[in-house]
């Protein structure tokens, strides 16, 4: 999967299930600003990368995800091979 | 009538937070599907005797122990509990018996005089156990048991209790194990007579604060407006408002109720693909008077070249066995009731899976006698002479938790937490819906510790920080 795929494909998953616009989605922006995240919500997103992508990310790596181009490198560098 | 709080379910969650909201001032209203109060805490009657079902030992009682602010303030002290022996737990791993002992230092001090060269690393294990963090659910138990310690056999006994949390080789995290261990090495109970008395005393107090119990009141569904729920719908066709709902029941009874609502897919999705912890079947034994000494401790008995750390994977016969004694209610040296425990998994269940209750036919009876028979056999290596002492036997299995608990999959211990995926496994007492919020033992741990923590969450995530100081009185 390329980069541009996984970026289109997030997008329009995140912005389908969190209803934002997909336009509203840039690589810079903030995910939890944009998405409006609590923290329960925050974990269905996860979840949902989870069982989307088989990625898993632990509570740990969170803070290291703050906007989209974060969540993008993280599924590009954890996708199975 | 528009009750406060509106609990679907009347397990241990459900009927503590009704308790302590009903306390705190709060029109409480507990809708209950069954017939008979109590979720994994009723007990049955036979020719006179009472049975328990989920209850039979529970840690940290104690003063200063982990459950007993919680226990002081649902009035649950009260009841009469009988202090278990030191050694509260003893381990049968083919010929090699091991005990388990309350208090940490003589925990450590029992368990190295097996294992001397391990002194050191059960000082370690005990202290980090006593104190377990939320950091501890993304660490593996198995791999950090395997960090500390270099002998296989003493992983094998420190794995071999937490069947009651539905041990699980693969996933358990490690604040699971904790959790299972430290609340009964602080101390360990009995309760002297059935569980139902847990059941009448948390009634007593919701009925004593202005609350409803109803059973045969089976909550078919949510009506939601405006991102809130407004009211519960029962399949008797009543229809009941509330300001707030708690769901004490399996999260995946509440994903059924939010299906089609508007409610974020992701979120469901995430309840639903939880796991099951595995069943259990009980054989419950009524002895002939004065032949089996009453036993103040359980013992767990694995068979010969088992695992331990996978109890369930067996068919027909059992791998484990948990021996739990009731304690004589008429001072008698001698015991009259005896329960053995043992995992059962829901593929051995799923031939009968489309039966009910007394209607599951002759190949049913065949698997519960072939159980029955070697959980006697297995039991009979702690206590000879146990077979020829039966008078009666009742079984039970996973299909009849999930018949009469509504429990997917017979499940004794709700959803399985993973290591591996802790934020999706660990469920949050609030849900999207700002007035809905869960509580039992799905959430974060099983078991009456865990149930009864999370009642407290619920309460207060109801209540308010604010508020809080209201339960906290």
């Amino acid at each position: 999967m390329t980069r541009n795929e996984i970026m289109e494909q997030v997008n329009e998953l995140l912005a389908n299930e969190f209803e934002v616009e997909v336009s509203e989605i840039t690589p810079e922006s903030n995910i939890k600003e944009t998405l409006s995240l609590d923290s329960l919500s925050l974990v269905d997103m996860i979840a949902l990368v989870q069982v989307n992508y088989k990625v898993n990310i632990p509570a740990s790596d969170l803070p290291k995800i703050q906007t989209f181009n974060d969540l993008y490198d993280y599924i590009e560098s954890h996708l199975p091979a | 009538m528009k009750y406060d709080v509106v609990i679907i379910g009347s397990g241990l969650g459900g009927l503590a937070c009704g308790s302590l909201l009903a306390e705190a001032g709060l029109r409480v209203c507990i809708l209950e599907r069954s017939n008979q109060l109590g979720g994994c805490l009723q007990s049955y009657r036979r020719e006179g005797l009472d049975y328990d079902t989920g209850l039979h030992y529970v840690g940290g009682l104690d003063e200063g122990g982990s459950l007993h602010e919680a226990f002081r303030r649902l009035h649950l002290l009260e009841l009469p509990w009988q202090r278990m022996d030191g050694c509260f737990d003893h381990v049968l791993l083919g010929d090699r018996h091991y005990a388990l002992a309350q208090g940490f230092d003589r925990f450590t001090a029992t368990l190295s005089r097996d294992f001397p060269h391990q002194q050191e690393q059960l000082q370690r294990f005990a202290d980090r156990i006593h104190r377990a963090s939320m950091e501890d659910m993304e660490v593996s138990a198995w791999d950090y048991l395997h960090e500390c310690f270099q002998d296989e056999e003493l992983i094998q006994v420190l794995g071999a209790t937490a069947m009651r949390v539905g041990l699980h080789r693969e996933s358990l995290p490690l604040f699971c194990l904790a959790h299972a261990l430290s609340s009964y090495i602080e101390s360990s109970w009995r309760l002297r007579g059935s569980g139902n008395q847990i059941v009448e005393r948390l009634a007593r107090t919701i009925r004593e604060g202005g609350g409803e119990l109803r059973c045969r009141h089976e909550v078919t569904g949510l009506r939601i407006a405006d991102g809130r729920v407004e009211a519960v719908a029962c399949s008797n066709g009543a229809t009941i408002e509330a300001e707030n709902i708690i769901c004490d029941a399996h999260p995946e009874l509440l994903a059924r109720l939010l299906e089609g609502q508007p409610v974020r897919r992701s979120y469901l999705q995430r309840i639903r693909s939880g796991e099951n912890t595995f069943g259990i079947f009980t054989l419950s034994l009524r002895l002939c008077p004065g032949v089996i000494p009453y036993f103040n401790h359980n013992a767990y008995v694995f068979r010969r070249g088992s695992d331990v750390w996978q109890p369930e994977e067996c068919g027909e016969e059992a791998t484990a066995v948990m021996l739990s004694c009731r304690v004589p209610e008429d001072d008698s040296p001698f015991a009259r009731q005896v329960d053995l425990l043992s995992p059962m998994s829901w593929s051995t269940c799923q031939p009968w899976e489309a039966t009910t209750v007394g209607h599951r036919g002759p190949d049913y009876e065949h698997l519960c006698h072939t159980r029955s028979e070697s959980c006697l056999h297995l039991a009979e290596r702690y206590l000879p002479g146990l077979s020829a002492a039966v008078e009666r036997s009742y079984t039970s299995s996973p299909l009849t938790y999930r018949d009469y608990l509504a429990a997917p999959q017979g499940s004794a211990f709700g959803l399985r937490k993973d290591w591996r995926r802790p934020l999706q496994t660990f469920l949050s007492v609030r849900t999207p819906l700002p007035n809905l919020f869960l509580t039992g033992q799905s959430l974060v741990l099983p078991g009456i510790e865990g149930t009864t923590q999370t009642a407290l969450q619920t309460c207060s995530a109801i209540l308010g920080e604010t508020n809080n100081n209201k339960i906290q009185q």
